[in-house]
């Protein structure tokens, strides 16, 4: 299994890539994380739902959603994950540190929209 | 809405961003029996008996009176059992067994050491 | 210092001569029952132990030190952390990746794992209580400033601090400036100012004067 922290290749021309190995976003894409509200299990801190961020960095390998995973399922769909920059100031309106201050998370595809 | 909503949406280890008292940098070693259910959580995971992410779900689903009064290993180890028998690999009768029977026997240790 | 759970008060100190604690036997049973039934081996857990044990912040120390010397290697390490760690030796005994954060003049990154308790413990071994506990982890993401300052750590407003959330499959690893009045240590001599907390991101590195110091 290989761990980058690198941009997936992309396909060669006549190759076909299975379901889910193609990213839906790119670097720098603007993505919103969505204001959805599993039950059960989820991955997805409250605090970030809703929130406007970049795409910095495509997770690879793909994974399984952990919302599925937590109940056992170990093999299936897999998507990827994106490292997610946003500021601290879109998460805490009253943020009292530097404008610069930002947090990164990975968040699984099915949870952001491109804006 | 209901006023119990929240405690169904919200996972009680969900706490980015709650207000929060100040850090005491507290730690201990290891105690023999939370090393040894570190090492159980390694290696359910590594046969996929109880991936990483179930664990987490099974913590999670102790509620957020457990989470909060139990320590850490202690969460972990309540959340095995429940697991265990939700996938029919354990049943209560025979992990109440098994308990009385190693009760018993560090019992029978604990005399002769005595003795 | 004895275990602290949530809320911080300390359990029973627990004499050996005592019998074991409730959940002492729920693992001792779980465990046994599991080996009975041959799901899992008696030696599995027992090489697990030994693997956990092996595991300690000297490790990361190792790899700061040798990124702070080899600028290709630290290009590797950034890149790919988790192969620049399995180049030393250093294997991955589960799934995670490695992101790791190089701090700088202008950046400084802080780990933290809100939902629960994400870890890289390949090359840290396991983490301190605090990590684990309620205040840190709720107040890592909205207060970083005020968490670093608990620590002795004064970020300067014109420097962007940087705060990964770990929630899935990516561990981090923060590599902390060099520290001044190094030039010319060797790796050993390096790794020994790279503390546990230094790569969470809480505090700089040791300076060798520090280190001196009585």
């Amino acid at each position: 299994m290989q761990h980058n922290a690198q941009e997936p290749h992309a396909s060669l021309p006549g190759v076909v890539f299975a379901a889910g190995e193609s990213p839906l976003f790119a670097l720098d894409d603007s993505v919103r994380i969505l204001q959805r509200k599993p039950i059960g299990h989820y991955r997805v801190p409250t605090y970030l739902r809703g929130k406007v961020g970049t795409v910095v960095q495509i997770i690879t390998p793909i994974g399984i959603d952990n919302e599925e995973e937590g109940f056992g399922r170990d093999a299936g769909v897999k998507l990827h994950y994106y490292r997610i920059a946003i500021p601290m100031s879109e998460l805490w309106p009253e943020y009292s540190g530097s404008p610069r201050d930002g947090l990164r998370v990975e968040v699984y595809e099915t949870w952001l929209e491109r804006i | 809405m209901t006023e119990t909503r929240a405690l169904v949406e919200r996972l009680p280890n969900d706490i980015g961003g709650v207000k929060s008292a100040p850090i005491q940098q507290v730690e201990h070693e290891l105690l023999p029996w939370e090393k040894r259910c570190h090492a159980l959580a390694d290696v359910l995971d590594f046969h996929k008996i109880i991936n990483t992410e179930e664990k987490r779900r099974g913590v999670e689903a102790l509620g957020a009176e457990m989470v909060n009064a139990l320590s850490y290993y202690e969460r972990w180890i309540v959340a095995f059992a429940n697991i265990l028998f939700q996938r029919r690999v354990l049943t209560p009768t025979e992990v109440a067994r098994k308990m009385d029977e190693v009760a018993a026997r560090s019992d029978d240790i604990s005399q002769a050491a005595k003795a | 210092m004895h275990e602290s759970n949530e809320h911080g008060h300390p359990h029973a100190e627990i004499s050996h001569t005592e019998r074991p604690g409730y959940y002492e036997i729920m693992e001792t049973a779980v465990r046994e029952l599991l080996v009975e039934k041959q799901l899992i081996g008696a030696g599995e857990i027992r090489r697990q132990i030994e693997v956990l044990d092996s595991r300690t912040p000297a490790l990361g120390a190792k790899i700061v030190a040798r990124a702070w010397l080899d600028p290709d290697f630290k290009a590797r390490l950034l890149k790919n952390g988790r192969a620049g760690c399995e180049e030393l030796g250093i294997s991955f005994y589960d799934d995670t990746g490695l992101i790791v954060l190089e701090n700088t003049e202008k950046v400084h990154n802080l780990i933290v794992c809100t939902l629960c308790s994400c870890y890289p413990r390949p090359v840290l071994g396991l983490p301190p209580d605090w990590y684990k506990l309620k205040p840190y982890r709720s107040r890592a993401v909205s207060e970083p400033r005020a968490v670093l300052a608990e620590f002795g750590t004064i970020i300067p407003d014109d420097v962007e601090i940087r705060v990964s959330d770990s929630t899935s499959m990516v561990r981090y690893l923060v590599l902390p400036r060099r520290p001044e009045g190094t030039e010319g240590f060797t790796e050993e001599q390096l790794a020994a100012l790279v503390t546990r907390d230094a790569m969470i991101g809480v505090i700089p590195a040791n300076s060798p004067a520090a280190e001196n110091a009585p």
